[in-house]
């Protein structure tokens, strides 16, 4: 919806609007020259939000990005090494201590 | 089945796997060998371990693979970190190096060797999102700064883990001629306790 208003009377009026406690409410602001700087001030501000949010969101990409080989190494690496510990005959202990496993007894014992 | 899985190295002589391949092949790997851990753990099944004892036997340079993508993101974090600042971006490198060394200590296993790669991966990332926080910390919102905290967090942890295994390992395999070791280094033992 544009911010400008056209009244019956003729003329453009600028508006504002927020949202206050889910509800869309509108500022009525004024007309003329004045009106006309608030809307360039608005836009500017707007502008400038956009622009660190584009940041923010390059900035999350980029570090996502830095941190998947890193992530997917840890999760090789404990792999492997569980492995390498199983295999060597020990058996983690309800996900923390690793123990030796016990050998079975043959029957004749 | 693992007959057909065959896995082919370039040192075999059987042509050299493409990048992608070769992703996908440390992939299924992974998995195989995440299975098999879990049939392990949470159903006690034994009968697992020689099938696992043999994918590790299949995979001599899946350890020494797995480091490349991380060489890389150290590359990208030291060209980030550093900036424009060369003598940063000089003696970081060789400070790792030092650090690797130095938790590597004497002719440690392949599998030693990625966990040492993985610590210092972890310690670096933990550095790098620190600093970022700390140059940034005057310009954030409570939302960035909560973002960035977070992260910090999880690199913590990340690290914390990473050092834990590799004290785990050295605890338990250091000096004993196991299967693991032997079925990860690249000449292969077959007189493994």
């Amino acid at each position: 919806m544009s911010p400008w208003e056209r009244r019956n009377r003729g003329g453009l009026y600028y508006t504002r609007s927020r949202k206050v406690a889910g509800r869309v409410v509108r500022e009525y602001v004024g007309t003329g020259p004045l009106a006309e700087l608030a809307a360039e001030l608005d836009a500017e501000e707007r502008w400038q939000r956009e622009e660190q949010r584009q940041a923010s969101r390059e900035e999350r990409e980029c570090m996502e990005a830095l941190e998947e080989p890193i992530e997917e190494l840890c999760e090789a690496a404990e792999i492997l090494a569980q492995s390498a510990l199983v295999a060597a005959g020990y058996r983690q202990h309800n996900r923390g201590e690793w123990r030796k496993r016990r050998e079975k007894r043959t029957e004749e014992e | 089945m693992r007959s057909a899985q065959k896995r082919s190295e370039p040192e075999t002589g059987q042509p050299a796997k493409t990048d992608e391949e070769s992703a996908r092949g440390r992939t299924d790997t992974l998995a195989e060998l995440k299975g098999l851990l879990r049939r392990v753990h949470e159903e006690g099944d034994e009968g697992a371990l020689p099938l696992l004892r043999e994918i590790l036997d299949e995979v001599p340079t899946l350890a020494r693979r797995l480091m490349d993508p991380a060489k890389q993101a150290e590359l990208s974090m030291i060209k980030s970190y550093a900036g424009d600042d060369l003598l940063v971006r000089e003696t970081l490198p060789q400070t790792l190096r030092a650090m690797r060394e130095e938790l590597g200590g004497k002719d440690p296993s392949p599998l030693e060797r990625l966990l040492v790669e993985r610590v210092v991966a972890t310690w670096f990332s933990l550095q790098y999102f620190e600093a970022i926080y700390a140059q940034n910390i005057r310009k954030l919102t409570i939302q960035q700064s909560e973002f960035h905290q977070k992260r910090i967090d999880h690199a913590h942890r990340r690290h914390l883990s990473a050092v834990r295994t590799l004290a785990q390992v050295r605890k338990l395999l250091k000096g004993r001629t196991t299967v693991a070791q032997i079925n990860i280094a690249e000449k292969q033992i077959n007189s493994a306790s």
